[in-house]
């Protein structure tokens, strides 16, 4: 099951939708997310920044699939905008009002690593595809690439004179929107800015690829699976697409590399997924309602209607959970305890750092149970293993002589055989010559 | 008989044989004679040229071809020589062909030249083969021409002569920039040779004109090597040239893995280097005024030292990121060595040679406007970053005490400016990085305080430049651009930047005395710098009231494009969203631009422009939209309706009124919001906004023009009001009202006033009210609202025809006819 999950920045819940069926399913109660602050933690449950006008400070929200109540909440030590997961779900990174990125380990809600990445605030965050490299987008203009790596080793970061992998400088006003490409280390990163222009930068090289202008502020992009085209949502209210491989018309009335546009007729398009299975398009506008398109024919094939606010995110989502399964499950349970505990405001430096590497292990589809075994579980099975494994070799060795003891016994018997049967013809060779010649 | 014969024969025979010969046949040749004959394939005669036949061989001017003048090379004379050369040169531009067969063996014989006594056949060969011969062959085998040319050359560096040296490396230099990637090859030779001639003091001493040569000689070789290629790559790659992202991009023919024992011979050059700077320092500062070879003598030392360096550091950094490199003696070993000699001798000269001559000189500049010492400035300006980078210490501050004097003091516009901004850009980076890490430290708020004094000069800077100087207004912006981004980080640092706003009001707009105001040179700048420095706007963390206000007066500005107008909206609204412009000022923008522009150009006595009207419509939509977008429309009602209904108050021209009431619209809701009061207010001006927007149609409207031009921009004025009529009925009540009382009142005008005036003139006011009513009547829902108001309209039409059957005025036969096609019209609705 594909869901569409979409949250605005004034409340009206989170909101989810069946992509396939159009069906809308449950929804989750009391989100004020800002742009990128909706993110699924693998598909388990959600997770959201939370910016409410009552309360000064941000905090960090999650929700189960199951219930629309919030399951549970963290107070981070300043106001995070932006948050990103991992593919896994093993890590949430979220970006702070003064710069700062924040890394938190989600099975034990320990922040592991807080390091200053912007003159300003962090605008967006994006995991690459293998999830070594975090990518964000800051208001000061600037796109930095940071290699995980590089951020917990602690000696190589302490002797290198910048932490980052790339600092891209080329925008000159907020990134409103960053997104990864294919292609591991040869992958292109493609920046939005409030200057009205999009970037196409190389991650092996540093370099800035492209630089398309566009007639309005572009507010959000998403990649063609492909990596053909582009799309960027715009605030005039219109999807442009943006050549990347293919050959561009210069002569495009919109400008350079823009091939063409689309527009719903509505406000500005605020943000911009591409379905995980079939080619479309799903888009969120400033008057509340999610567009799903065909990609090729740029057609509306479904509406859902969100609320009046705002749309501010919206995800594409494959659910861990058979729903229905999940119920019955969660109602035998105290509330709450499928999620993991909350975010760390500060991170403790006491426990020792070698044991903190979450497992994560899912073979069984049948089982709705997520668990998470540490590592020394792991070592200690290992041993077991090891153990077990030496007794059965013996058992083994014991066969494989017994064997050999039989074959060889088989082969002296045939050997027995064949001697004695020399022998009788020797024997009676002798006595024949002898009678022949008496 | 026959025996004695034969006897008498024998011994005569022996001695002498006798030969009998026939008469008249030829002899046999003698058995020792010598062979006489000569066999040869061709005769060589040389002759003389004069006469020679030359026709369809190519020559030169003198009717030399070329192996004549190849020949004439080696020729004894100089003269001749240079001769040879010269018709050489004017043979190959006059047959290109002829260069093309025979290149390999012209080269082969000039290259001997090289090495030539003569000053003039050397310089002469030199032109001939940096104009003709070396262009000729781009597209040839470039490494075989090279090396054909190279052992000569290395030949000539190592004469006797000092001149015949000097030339050779001016050869080597043309021959580099003909084919750079021959560098590689020759790169050890080359830098011993170099070596070798910065050694030679004696000859240095009298001319500085040939160390500067040489030294920018030396230059253009380091900046071959791999290391410190990066930079002058980088700048010619041409990013929207690539329709593929992922091309195949070919790569320069690098070998850095043979530049490894390059660095030992970079080692040896350094302290040369050095000791040839350190020679020059007590010249320079017993002299009184700075002299421009020496000078620059002493630019392209350092440059040529900064050169160096740079692979050592870069060896050192990927040393500490690979620890096997570790027992290699070249890389850390051999950076403290060079960085201590170099700690020593030239950063404590460097900074006091130039902080006193600076600060003195400058003096010099100011008054003599001394070009030459500007010019060594400006190229010495680019080092301060590079040194301050290196970190603070007690010379810095004399540095950069004598930097801010020379930015404050030189002239806006010129290029010693151009080289201070550039070199404040490069200085951001390491100072704030410095700043982060220790505050405490003295010397680094010193650095801070420098920084401060350049912020402030820099709105200034801006209305000094004006418009006369784009690409230095482009250069300040950007640097203004680039400190508001990192203002937040530091927060003395964002105080004084949100301080310059106030000084940059006169850059948007200007005022004069009277309270008249003027553009500023915002407006006459080229986009890409209006689009820097709007973007600037949006980093200052408050915008307060007076830039606004003289960015608004900037906006309204005839001059300025309509796409920057929108820009400029777009670019505030932003700041807005951000908290940094408060809500009440951001809308009392809004309501200043559509109070104050000017669809009616100024001198055009009313007349609209479409063009002006068509961008004021597209600003009011836009406008609107933001104003929807700030959510809480109850709240922006509440800030905007005493404003607006006050300025309403006025009167303001048709196309204003109708866009304030759109914003109105805009936020106003279904059950309307507004007060009673402004209820009443607006009841009695809608009424008179409705006639005047209705006497905008031609005056015999039927029916025929429905999709007239005309017809939708009526419409565009009414549509608002139709809106606040829907959400508020009582509203048209009150419009009705107010129309009868001024149709009755226009009946009684002809007699308060001027008597033969005015019968025209209310006959048009009434005439417009018909139209309106039919107009609204025309739109559904009105009719709807309408039909619960018939008695308010019967009383309307009641007036009219009690107009027409009045007696007191006296009406000529067209308007009474006029009158009565009214009154029809009127009678339809009743229907």
């Amino acid at each position: 099951m594909e869901v569409v999950v979409a949250s605005s920045s004034v409340d009206a819940g989170i909101g989810c939708w069946d992509l396939h069926t159009g069906a809308e399913q449950l929804r989750h109660k009391s989100c004020w997310s800002p742009p990128h602050g909706l993110v699924s933690v693998g598909g388990r449950f959600l997770a959201s920044s939370h910016l409410s006008p009552q309360s000064s400070g941000g905090c960090i929200f999650f929700w189960s699939w199951s219930k629309p109540q919030i399951g549970v909440r963290s107070f981070p030590a300043e106001t995070i905008k932006p948050l990103s997961a991992n593919h896994p779900g093993t890590y949430i990174a979220g970006g702070g009002v003064s710069g700062d990125i924040y890394l938190w380990e989600v099975e034990t809600g320990r922040l592991l690593k807080k390091w200053h990445a912007h003159y300003r605030a962090v605008t967006c965050l994006v995991f690459s595809e293998d999830d070594s490299l975090l990518i964000s987008g800051s208001e000061d203009g600037s796109v930095r690439v940071w290699s995980l790596f590089m951020i917990f080793d602690d000696l190589r970061s302490q002797e290198a004179s910048q932490l980052y992998e790339h600092s891209f400088t080329g925008h000159a006003l907020r990134v409103t929107d960053v997104v990864i490409g294919y292609g591991g280390s040869n992958a292109i990163i493609v920046s939005a800015s409030e200057d009205r222009t999009c970037k196409v930068w190389s991650l092996s090289t540093g370099a800035l690829l492209r630089n398309i202008v566009f007639p309005a502020i572009i507010d959000a992009i998403v990649l063609d699976p492909a990596e053909h085209v582009f799309y960027a949502g715009s605030r005039d209210g219109k999807i442009f697409i943006a050549a990347l491989h293919t050959e561009s018309l210069v002569t495009s009335s919109y400008g350079m590399h823009i091939i063409g546009s689309f527009s719903n007729h509505s406000k500005s398009v605020t943000c911009l997924a591409y379905g995980i299975s079939g080619n479309l398009l799903i888009s969120g506008s400033e008057d509340g309602m999610v567009r799903v398109w065909d990609a090729r024919t740029h057609n509306i094939v479904r509406m859902f209607k969100y609320a009046k606010g705002p749309v501010s995110n919206i995800c594409v989502v494959r659910p861990e959970i058979d729903s229905t399964n999940r119920i019955s499950q969660s109602s035998s349970r105290k509330q709450g305890s499928d999620l993991p505990p909350p975010l760390e405001k500060y991170s403790n430096s006491v426990e020792d750092l070698d044991a903190k590497m979450p497992i994560l292990l899912r073979g069984d589809k049948r089982c709705a149970e997520v668990s998470y075994l540490s590592s020394h579980v792991i070592s200690s099975h290992i041993n077991e293993l090891q153990r077990h494994g030496s007794a059965a070799a013996s058992e083994l060795e014991m066969g494989k002589l017994k064997d050999d003891y039989q074959k060889s016994m088989q082969m002296v018997n045939q050997w027995k055989k064949m001697y004695e049967n020399l022998h009788q013809f020797c024997v009676k060779e002798l006595l024949d010559g002898g009678q022949a010649r008496v | 008989m026959t025996r004695p014969k034969a006897k008498s024969k024998k011994p005569g025979g022996v001695d002498f044989k006798k030969i009998r010969r026939k008469i008249g046949k030829k002899l046999p040749p003698p058995k020792n004679a010598t062979n006489t004959e000569i066999k040869s394939k061709a005769i060589v005669l040389p002759e003389q040229s004069v006469a020679a036949d030359k026709a369809g061989l190519a020559v030169n001017k003198k009717g030399l071809t070329l192996k004549e003048l190849l020949q004439q090379t080696s020729h004894h004379n100089a003269k001749v020589r240079r001769d040879a050369l010269v018709g050489i040169k004017d043979l190959f531009n006059k047959f290109p062909t002829e260069m093309k067969l025979h290149k390999y063996a012209a080269i082969e014989k000039l290259r001997e030249r090289i090495g030539d006594d003569d000053k003039v056949v050397r310089r002469t060969l030199y032109d001939l083969f940096k104009s003709v011969i070396l262009p000729g062959c781009k597209e040839d085998n470039q490494e075989l021409i090279i090396s054909l040319l190279m052992s000569y050359i290395f030949n000539a560096m190592t004469h006797l002569a000092f001149d015949i040296r000097i030339m050779a490396f001016d050869f080597l230099d043309l021959v580099l920039k003909f084919y750079p990637p021959s560098f590689s090859s020759y790169a050890e030779k080359i830098f011993q040779n170099y070596e070798d001639i910065l050694r030679k003091n004696q000859y240095f001493s009298q001319d500085r004109g040939k160390l500067k040569d040489v030294l920018a000689g030396l230059i253009h070789c380091l900046s071959l090597l791999p290391w410190n290629k990066g930079e002058t790559n980088l700048v010619d790659k041409d990013d929207n040239g690539r329709i593929l992202l992922h091309a195949f991009d070919e790569d320069m023919p690098l070998s850095s893995n043979g530049f490894s024992h390059i660095i030992k011979r970079l080692r040896d050059l350094a302290p040369v280097l050095i000791n040839r700077f350190l020679e020059f320092t007590p010249s320079i500062t017993a002299m009184a005024s700075l002299e421009g070879k020496s000078f620059g003598c002493m630019l392209s030392i350092l440059h040529g030292i900064d050169l160096i360096i740079r692979p050592f550091v870069h060896g050192a950094d990927k040393e500490s990121e690979s620890p096997s490199l570790e027992g290699e003696p070249n890389g850390a070993m051999l950076d403290v060595t060079l960085s201590s000699m170099l700690l020593k001798k030239v950063f404590p000269l460097f900074p006091l040679s130039p902080a006193h001559h600076l600060s003195e000189k400058v003096c010099n500049v100011a008054q003599s406007d001394n070009a030459v010492s500007e010019k060594s400035l400006i190229q010495l300006l680019p080092f301060i970053p590079k040194f301050v980078s290196r970190g603070a210490s007690y010379w810095t501050t004399r540095l950069l005490q004598a930097f801010t004097y020379l930015f404050r003091e030189s002239k806006p516009g010129s290029l010693l400016k151009l080289a201070c901004l550039s070199a404040i850009e490069d200085m951001l980076t390491p100072i704030q990085a410095m700043l982060s890490l220790e505050k405490s430290n003295p010397e680094n708020l010193e650095l801070q305080e420098y920084l401060m004094a350049w912020i402030a000069e820099l709105p200034l800077l801006l209305i000094q430049l004006g418009d006369k100087h784009p690409a230095c207004s482009e250069v300040a912006l950007r640097l203004q651009l680039h400190i508001g981004q990192r203002a937040l980080s530091n927060s003395s640092l964002a105080c004084m930047y949100d301080d310059v706003q106030d000084k940059l009001q006169n850059f948007y707009c200007t005022c004069q005395g009277g309270g008249k105001k003027c553009s500023g040179p915002f407006v006459r700048l080229p986009r890409e710098s209006q689009e820097l420095s709007l973007c600037c706007l949006y980093y200052f963390s408050h915008l307060d009231f007076p830039i606004l206000k003289s960015i608004a007066c900037c906006c309204l500005s005839p001059e300025l494009d309509p796409s920057v107008l929108f820009r400029i909206i777009e670019i505030l609204h932003s700041a807005y969203r951000e908290g940094h412009i408060k809500i009440a000022d951001h809308l009392s923008i809004f309501i200043t631009f559509v109070l104050r522009f000017k669809v009616s150009p100024e001198g055009s006595s009313g007349l609209k422009s479409v063009k002006l009207s068509q961008t004021f419509k597209s600003m009011t939509t836009l406008l609107c939209s933001y104003m929807a977008q700030i959510g809480g429309n109850y709240l922006v009602l509440n800030i905007i309706e005493k404003v607006i209904i006050d300025h309403i108050l006025l009167k303001p021209p048709l196309d204003n009124s109708c866009s304030l009431l759109r914003m109105i619209v805009a936020v106003d809701s279904k059950p309307t919001r507004l007060s009673e009061q402004s209820i009443i207010i607006l009841g009695n001006y809608l009424s008179e906004y409705l006639i005047d927007a209705a006497q905008s149609l031609p005056e015999h409207y039927d029916e025929q023009c429905k999709r007239s031009t005309q017809l939708t921009s009526v419409h565009y004025y009414l549509l608002p009001c139709f809106f606040l009529f829907d959400r508020c009925h009582k509203l048209l009540n009150l419009v009705l009202k107010t129309m009868r009382s001024a149709i009755a009142e226009s009946s009684l005008w002809p007699i308060s006033d001027d008597y033969t005036q005015h019968p025209s003139n209310w006959l048009v006011r009434v005439n417009a009210v018909a139209s309106v009513l039919l107009l609204i009547d025309k739109d559904p829902k009105m009719r709807q609202i309408l039909s619960s108001f018939k008695e308010g309209v019967d009383s309307i039409i009641q007036n009219v025809s009690s107009l027409q059957s009045s007696e007191k005025i006296s009406m000529t036969i067209e308007e009474k006819h006029k009158i009565k096609c009214t009154y029809d019209r009127l009678k339809m609705l009743l229907r």
